[in-house]
């Protein structure tokens, strides 16, 4: 339990990225920054991956922990206090020349810094706010930074990390009270959600004063999209107004201070948060709708799913040898990508009798084949809308159907070509009144053939060899 | 048939097309190919078309401004692609784009249109996983310097992300393949310049070198991974086993 010291720095770094890899956000995207001479860095909208580890997943950031020091118990964590492991921590200036160096051979596109509690909240989040500091201004740092809000900490030390950084995370871990509860007993609904509204709401006053809106860049599918969770009408019903409300709860810093932190903007990546899924019972249903609130009603950036891997043995916890639930998690992302790129709402896709996805089909094969009285869709004449709800067809795809429809009519080959997923859109579709193939539009005929092109990734995803989350692309007919 | 050739460069390129468009022989019977060509046909007439730099920015202007300027950053890229045919889609291209002006780019079920984003998509792609996958090594007193053998030809086009990146660093990024590389002075533009069977080799021994870092990252790279979700199909999928010669980690 004693903070060893003698540990080379190469063991250090092992156990700081070992106890940060369970955080599954490492995306270093949502904001656009020049460089600029005299420092380091610059920063792209769309991110940027560096590498993929073994696991497939993408390496944007260099992930750690300023500690694995944590004097809070929850249950599922690596750091817990009642864990008998070595503690160790980075100094900022070893934190700072790390990420530089790093930065500079192109490994990162920056850092993504979180911790364990050490003595309290406030004395954590100083230690980290001292490293961001000193990496933005000593170090001259311009890449991206991804920083974890400390539940608990001082309004001052979360607005001082919110103005250094790019975005900011906060991580709800468990959507229901009672889960944390049981599990995350030093922690509550109202730490975390507390500090996430102010941040939410200084975002929000920050644009409005640059003249932008209130609410976070969408993807542009949304402009064209009635019913958007993100449209102004579902965000009224959802009860928020960022706009008014952004003037409230906010965080506040002097012009003296806000000098000192080079006047940087109020984390313009937005925030983010992450969910576990797997430890405890809550169902599809409620962590979509969980989701979509959290979009609406806090404009979040990105919700993250993170399938429970078993680390430590406990009663309250699933046993040592559950396999981490990646099908399941799978679904959800492809679920929270029909919220914000398709239009969907959590209630057209699972509902208090249909709690949770399908195993075998993607959540948009099955909300089509629950609703076959829409389809044919006729490709040549359809509303963008409609468009966009055809299994097999992206955004990209579906603007390109839009945009070159008006030169001339689209067969099949012409809708491959522009990226749609046929093998398994054609049962769907019509072009100029024909189908690709006689097939029946018939509920059980279209599941046997649609779960057989979805068996192998399914297979692939049960038997532990994972996927990664970009995956998703491909699935969608997306192109990144 | 009239068979237009000329250099491997953009600007030699541009007056190629200059040259067709003036001699109007007819688009159904000429056809553009890059130097080197290989068998000659027989009943053919070759045309080698020298660079004119007068003649390829009259080409440059006019695209811009009677078509637009994002029909011509879809030429550039489809000129940087590693296709053989890509002078050839490219007056495709511009044939059409010259009869219907901005539209072209929207045209995409076109068959000369598509052709040359299917080009210009397979640059962007390359200029897309270097900024990524690029790799640079430090020497002393402070130079890094990356080696890459991209398909396209995205050595510039991946520079200037750099540039922005490491505005006040002292960089150089090698492209092994074309014997060139770009080199970027600490706050000064970037320039190109080829190199020697001699620079080439002394530049490549660099890159085996390691130091802490180069460690450290393989042991963060190692680390991070979560074993119970190992996925080596995943992972290649995402980093074709060809992008990774040059690659730190993978070396
Ligand atoms: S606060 Fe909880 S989740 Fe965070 S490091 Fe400590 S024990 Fe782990």
């Amino acid at each position: 339990m004693e903070l060893i010291k003698g540990l080379s720095f190469q063991e250090k770094l092992h156990i700081l990225a070992d106890a940060a890899k369970y955080d599954v956000a490492c995306t270093s995207s949502g904001v656009d920054r020049r460089g600029k001479e005299g420092y380091l860095g610059n920063s792209k909208a769309c991110g940027i991956c560096h590498s993929f580890a073994a696991d497939g997943r993408c390496i944007s950031l260099l992930k750690v922990l300023m500690t694995n020091h944590c004097v809070y118990d929850c249950k599922y964590c690596l750091n817990r206090v009642s864990n008998d492991t070595v503690r160790t921590a980075f100094t900022p200036q070893e934190l700072c020349e790390l990420t530089i160096e790093f930065y500079k051979r192109n490994y990162i596109e920056g850092l993504f810094l979180s911790s364990g509690i050490q003595k309290n909240p406030t004395y954590t989040m100083e230690k980290m706010c001292e490293a961001l500091e000193l990496l933005r201004t000593v170090y001259r740092f311009n890449g991206y930074i991804h920083v974890k809000a400390v539940p608990g900490a001082p309004d001052e030390l979360i607005t001082r990390a919110g103005y250094l950084a790019d975005r900011m995370s906060i991580n709800m871990e468990l959507p229901t009270a009672e889960s944390m509860k049981k599990l995350a007993p030093n922690k509550s609904f109202s730490t975390i959600l507390k500090p996430m509204r102010k941040v939410t709401n200084t975002i929000a006053s920050h644009r409005l004063a640059q003249g932008k809106s209130a609410y976070l860049e969408r993807s542009t599918s949304n402009q064209y999209l009635s019913g958007s969770i993100f449209s102004e009408e579902q965000r009224r019903i959802a009860g928020s107004s960022r706009t008014e409300e952004a003037q409230s709860n906010l965080l506040t810093i002097s012009q003296r201070e806000h000098q000192k932190l080079l006047n940087r903007p109020f984390a313009s990546a937005g925030q983010s948060t992450q969910m576990i899924i797997g430890a405890t019972p809550e169902t599809d249903y409620h962590l979509i709708k969980t989701t979509q609130s959290l979009y609406q009603q806090f404009d979040l950036k990105r919700v993250f799913f993170s399938a429970y891997v078993p680390l430590n043995e406990d009663r309250d916890l699933p046993s040592l040898d559950t396999k981490p639930p990646l099908l399941r998690e799978h679904r959800l992302y492809q679920a929270d990508w029909l919220l914000r790129y398709y239009g969907f709402q959590a209630d057209e896709l699972l509902s208090e009798d249909k709690p949770n996805f399908n195993e075998q089909l993607d959540p948009k094969c099955d909300w089509a084949l629950r609703h076959l009285e829409r389809f044919p869709i006729e490709v040549n004449t359809a509303p963008y809308e409609d468009i966009l709800r055809i299994p097999g067809v992206g955004p990209k795809s579906a603007a390109r159907i839009i945009q070159s429809r008006r030169f001339g009519s689209l067969d099949f080959d012409h809708l491959k070509k522009m990226g749609v997923v046929l093998k398994r859109a054609h049962y769907f579709i019509t072009c100029s009144g024909r189908m690709m193939y006689h097939t029946p539009i018939e509920e059980k005929y279209i599941t046997r053939q649609l779960t057989s092109v979805e068996y192998r990734e399914n297979w692939e995803l049960q038997h532990q060899q994972g996927y990664r989350q970009m995956s998703l692309f491909s699935d969608f007919g997306i192109q990144a | 048939m009239y068979i237009y050739t000329c250099a491997d460069d953009f600007e030699s390129m541009m007056t190629c097309i200059y040259d067709v468009w003036a001699d109007k022989r007819g688009s159904q019977n000429v056809r553009l190919e890059l130097e080197p060509i290989g068998q000659q046909e027989m009943f053919s007439t070759y045309i080698q078309i020298q660079k004119d730099e007068e003649k390829a920015g009259k080409v440059t202007a006019s695209i811009q401004k009677k078509i637009s300027p994002e029909a011509y950053r879809q030429v550039f890229l489809a000129a940087m692609s590693d296709a053989k045919d890509r002078l050839d889609v490219i007056y495709r291209f511009l044939l059409l784009g010259f009869a219907c002006g901005r539209e072209v780019t929207k045209r995409l079920a076109d068959g000369p249109v598509m052709r040359l984003f299917e080009l210009s998509r397979r640059t962007g792609n390359d200029m897309h996983y270097y900024r990524e996958f690029t790799r640079f090594v430090r020497i002393e007193p402070g130079i890094y310097v990356a080696h890459i053998e991209p398909s396209c030809n995205v050595a510039v086009l991946t520079a200037a992300h750099f540039a922005d990146r490491m505005p006040s660093e002292y960089w150089m990024i090698v492209d092994d393949k074309r014997s060139l590389a770009v080199v970027h002075p600490k706050d000064e533009d970037y320039y190109v310049t080829p190199l020697s069977i001699k620079e080439l080799q002394n530049l490549q021994t660099i890159e085996k070198q390691r130091d802490i870092y180069t460690d450290l990252w393989k042991e963060f790279f190692e680390t991070i991974a979560i074993k119970e979700r190992e996925n080596p199909r995943c992972q290649r999928t995402h980093m074709p086993l060809h992008y990774r010669k040059h690659v730190t980690e993978f070396m």
